[in-house]
């Protein structure tokens, strides 16, 4: 009997050493992970009606602040915009954690973070509630136009300024109002949250960050620089009406049916898939594959500017075949991706990675931490973007994007459409074309119903409307830069 | 005079001093208001482990030192780190406390020889049973699942439950005591005789129907698990046939394989044990507990400065995960360190007993113990599918503490039929390989 005693306690030794084994996996080793993890909201809930800095636009608008209030918690976090940032700030709440920049910099605004929480001498040895106050880069005046020129449209715009990349606006419709997430009033705000996240347009997707989409023909100008660089920027490939794509593939054909042909000029101006085709076929998959590596578009981290919202941006992959490789078949880009594309070209090539937050600030005002630019690459030679420049501008005056053009400024442009299952139509503007300033990037999405050419002149009109209100923006708005 | 006393009193000041050290520092921590209706609170819980103390110098003056002292730390952790989460659970905690202090000194003053409680079987039996079925009666009329089913007497709830796998590891004592006597081959050296007796399969097959009910009704794991390692434990120490433990094992893994597939509820605690990333009804409590343990880390967040009541349950089932946050794995560690203590205390104490059933009880206490400590802290370390289980002397849980209590008392009175151990040192079971070349 006492053998068997010390069986059945050592049985329980070995099943508590599985608990401690558990344990230190959970609490030590794997515990980067589990505080790390996506639905891990444990932090930002913490730190829900604790004292948290604001968050400012570049031109000094309060976004988002933390009110005194009355009540059984005594601080409140108010966002006085409401919807009109709601994908950029996200939103903190007491049951659903936190999204936007509320939760990926909950550190700085919370004062988690040693370099904010250690703010003097004196803060090593009075325990005092130190947050951040962040800067973003977003220019309220920026996103006001953007969102008076998407008004009754779905889907998403984004301003990019290319020489610092820096985001000035970010608009995504449908949205919510993160004030009614932030409620004390709990019960209302899971019943608020559970409405929008079982939405079906996913109000709660920040969709210029967080939503991929078919590029289909504004992949050409990348067909185009690869072209360039292959040394076969003088090809010229006879006029058809399609193409014949290698084995199973369906025919790339044009709209319309349409003839065309030629110089990659003209390629570009009439929007002509066939010889987009034809070209892609001649240089073969590989050079576009690597130019599309060195613009960061497939193989790498999708785009990030640091703000943690939901949605379903997946990686992307170049088409097998050539030639709808060239065409841009298959290749899913953001919004955000889409800018950042085209403000490579207009930065001369060099890739800066785009940035919403500039600057964490201490309570006095002083600068504890600076986003700097972050120069990614060299993506293509200045003179591969000029040459690049040149066919967007062209496309503007005589080609397909010649909505976009303005009386005062040149402007060069592209866009791309797609009238098939369910529609949506792209359009890139930068600006001016000499040394652009701006670059903007309109996704919308229809329900099948508009006319193409109609829905073509709508954005066209929405990417304009948004470009040249950005240029005559007093640029002394600027209150940190 | 007495060394167990001393040794007793000393380590109950320590627990007193710790508790009173971890609500203090909770209470300073930044953010928390202090609650002073704590106070009077944690006065009358160190009166009451006084006079628990006193009564075993009374009744009990050689029992064993360390069992109490590591009851009452536990419960003093739990009313540090899980009672201060909800101050409304204090004052019925209270009540349950003086409940269980009344019946910890009903048992030492009233049961002065354990052989009493053995003529008790039958009717601990059917108590037991009574208690253990009555989720099927509810179930039945109510047609509702309910893991833990209580009966609500103001404030108070009773839930027999606890209760009765107690009533039945009792019952199990006795009854496998008889069957010993019945057949005494082992002593004999031919402990193959033992196989002879056929009656055996009545314990065998009730166990595993009682198990069954427990899966089907309870749709419990944890408490399964209880059941089941105090019954192959009690089993294996007084019979020890492998193949019926093996029959009687594959047969429990069959109930819960079936119950998976037939009862929905069964079926979505087990997805939310294998997924509990996923957002159902169970889940949730999982993975939150895992991001408050990892929150932890090796030597946690502090007292008070936790996530309180952010995971579900906090209170009761999930009561480990504040204590191993706040404490982080150092503090998780010790906790499970003072439940194995328990249950070698036990085990030791099963080996030197002089009566066989107070011995095979010695046994089943200690299991009673470690499993449902074990089988409470699996669930958040996903070790079990979730299920309601209070964690022994710490949940909030006064029902199970009453029981817990009355179980300590049971142990702390087989300690003082055994002799005193001369070498205190040697509490762990390390006693055991030495005799047994002479048991």
């Amino acid at each position: 009997m006492t053998r068997r005693l010390v069986h059945v306690g050592i049985a329980f030794l070995v099943i508590y050493g599985l608990l401690f084994f558990r344990l230190e996996m959970v609490q030590i080793f794997g515990a980067r992970n589990l505080r790390e993890h996506p639905q891990n909201t444990l932090e930002i809930t913490l730190d829900f009606d604790a004292p948290r800095g604001a968050i400012r636009t570049a031109d000094g608008e309060t976004i988002a602040q933390t009110v005194a209030v009355k009540g059984a918690r005594n601080r409140l976090r108010q966002y006085p915009y409401g919807s009109l940032y709601s994908h950029v700030v996200g939103f903190i709440s007491a049951e659903h954690g936190g999204a936007g920049i509320e939760r990926s910099h909950n550190d700085f605004l919370a004062g988690n973070d040693l370099s904010v929480r250690i703010q003097d001498n004196r803060d090593l040895f009075v325990d005092q509630a130190r947050t951040g106050q962040l800067e973003l880069s977003i220019r309220h005046d920026v996103q006001l136009v953007t969102r008076a020129a998407m008004a009754g449209h779905l889907g998403a715009a984004v301003v990019l300024e290319p020489a610092s990349g820096s985001v000035w606006g970010m608009w995504s419709t449908p949205n919510f109002d993160p004030n009614h997430l932030s409620s004390h009033d709990l019960r209302a705000a899971a019943t608020d949250f559970s409405a929008l996240d079982s939405d079906g347009a996913q109000p709660l997707t920040n969709r210029v960050e967080y939503h991929s989409v078919e590029i289909g023909s504004l992949f050409t100008i990348l067909t185009a620089a690869a072209a360039i660089e292959s040394n076969l920027h003088d090809i010229s490939v006879p006029a058809t009406t399609s193409f014949p794509a290698s084995q199973s593939s369906p025919a790339i054909t044009n709209r319309d049916s349409n003839a065309c042909g030629g110089t990659i000029e003209s390629l570009m101006v009439n929007v002509c898939r066939s010889g987009w085709a034809a070209i892609g076929q001649e240089i073969g998959r590989e050079p576009m594959q690597d130019i599309s590596d060195r613009f960061g578009l497939v193989g790498g981290d999708p785009l990030r500017t640091g703000n943690a919202l939901r949605g379903d941006r997946n990686q992307t992959e170049l088409s097998p075949s050539a030639a709808h490789a060239a065409v841009g078949t298959a290749m899913e880009l953001t919004p955000l991706q889409v800018a950042h594309l085209f403000a490579t070209i207009a930065n001369n090539g060099s890739r800066i990675q785009p940035r919403l937050v500039e600057q964490v600030r201490a309570h006095d005002g002083s600068v504890i931490h600076d986003f700097e630019p972050n120069v990614l690459n060299q993506s293509i030679s200045k003179e591969t973007a000029a040459k690049l420049l040149g066919l967007l501008s062209e496309n503007v005056k005589t080609g397909s994007a010649q909505g976009l053009a303005l009386s005062a400024v040149p402007v060069a442009g592209m866009s791309a459409s797609r009238f098939s299952g369910s529609n949506h139509l792209w359009m890139v503007a930068l600006a001016p074309v000499t040394r652009p300033e701006v670059v903007v990037a309109v996704l919308l999405e229809g329900d099948g119903s508009d006319d193409q050419d109609t829905a073509e002149a709508t954005v066209a009109a929405i990417t304009r409307r948004i470009t040249e209100a950005v240029l005559r923006l007093p640029s002394s708005n600027l209150g940190g830069s | 005079m007495n060394n167990q006393r001393v040794v007793e009193l000393t380590l109950l000041l320590l627990a007193a001093f710790i508790t009173l050290a971890t609500v203090a520092v909770a209470a300073v921590a930044a953010d928390v208001r202090v609650e002073w209706s704590a106070i009077p609170y944690l006065a009358a819980l160190l009166l009451l482990w006084g006079v628990s103390h006193l009564s075993l110098r009374k009744w009990a003056p050689t029992a064993n030192g360390l069992l109490f002292p590591i009851a009452a730390l536990l419960q003093g952790l739990g009313v540090a780190f899980v009672l201060r989460i909800d101050p409304d659970l204090l004052l019925r905690h209270l009540v349950w406390s003086l409940f269980a202090t009344v019946g910890f000194i009903a048992v030492l003053a009233g049961l002065r020889d354990l052989s009493q409680l053995r003529k008790l079987q039958t009717p601990l039996g059917l108590i037991g049973l009574v208690c253990i079925s009555i989720p099927v009666i509810l179930k039945i009329s109510r047609g509702e699942v309910d893991s833990y089913p209580s009966f609500q007497f103001g404030s108070v709830a009773i839930e027999p439950s606890h209760m009765g796998i107690l009533c039945l590891v009792i019952f199990f004592g006795a009854w496998l005591a008889n069957y010993r006597s019945r057949n005494t081959a082992e002593y004999l050296g031919e402990a193959d005789r033992l196989d002879g007796d056929p009656s055996r399969f009545i314990p065998l097959i009730g166990a595993w129907l009682i198990i069954s009910v427990v899966v089907i009704f309870q749709n419990n794991m944890s408490s399964a698990f209880v059941l089941a390692a105090i019954f192959l434990s009690m089993w294996w120490v007084a019979v020890g046939r492998p193949i019926d433990l093996a029959f009687f094992a594959a047969a429990v893994v069959g109930s819960v394989l079936l119950t998976i597939d037939s009862v929905p509820e069964f079926q979505s605690r087990f997805d939310a044990w294998v997924d509990p990333w996923s957002n159902s009804q169970f889940s949730e409590a999982i993975s939150r507990s895992s991001f408050a343990l990892a929150q932890g880390g090796l030597t946690g967040t502090g007292p008070g400065e936790g996530s309180a009541d952010w995971v579900p349950g906090a209170t009761d089932q999930f009561a480990f995960v504040p204590i191993a946050e706040e404490l982080g794995f150092m503090g998780g560690t010790a906790v499970l360190s003072s439940y194995l203590l328990l249950a070698g205390v036990g085990l030791r104490l099963a080996t030197a007993a002089r009566k066989e059933f107070e011995s095979l009880l010695a046994v089943g206490i200690a299991i009673f113990f470690a499993s449902q400590a074990w089988a409470a802290i699996a669930v958040p370390l996903r070790f079990l599918p979730p299920s309601d289980l209070s964690l022994p002397f710490v949940a909030s849980n006064g029902s199970a503490l009453f029981t817990c209590t009355i179980a300590l008392a049971l142990l702390l009175r087989v300690s003082e039929t055994v002799p005193i151990i001369p070498d205190r040192t040697q509490i762990l079971p390390r006693i055991a390989f030495k005799s047994r070349g002479t048991a």
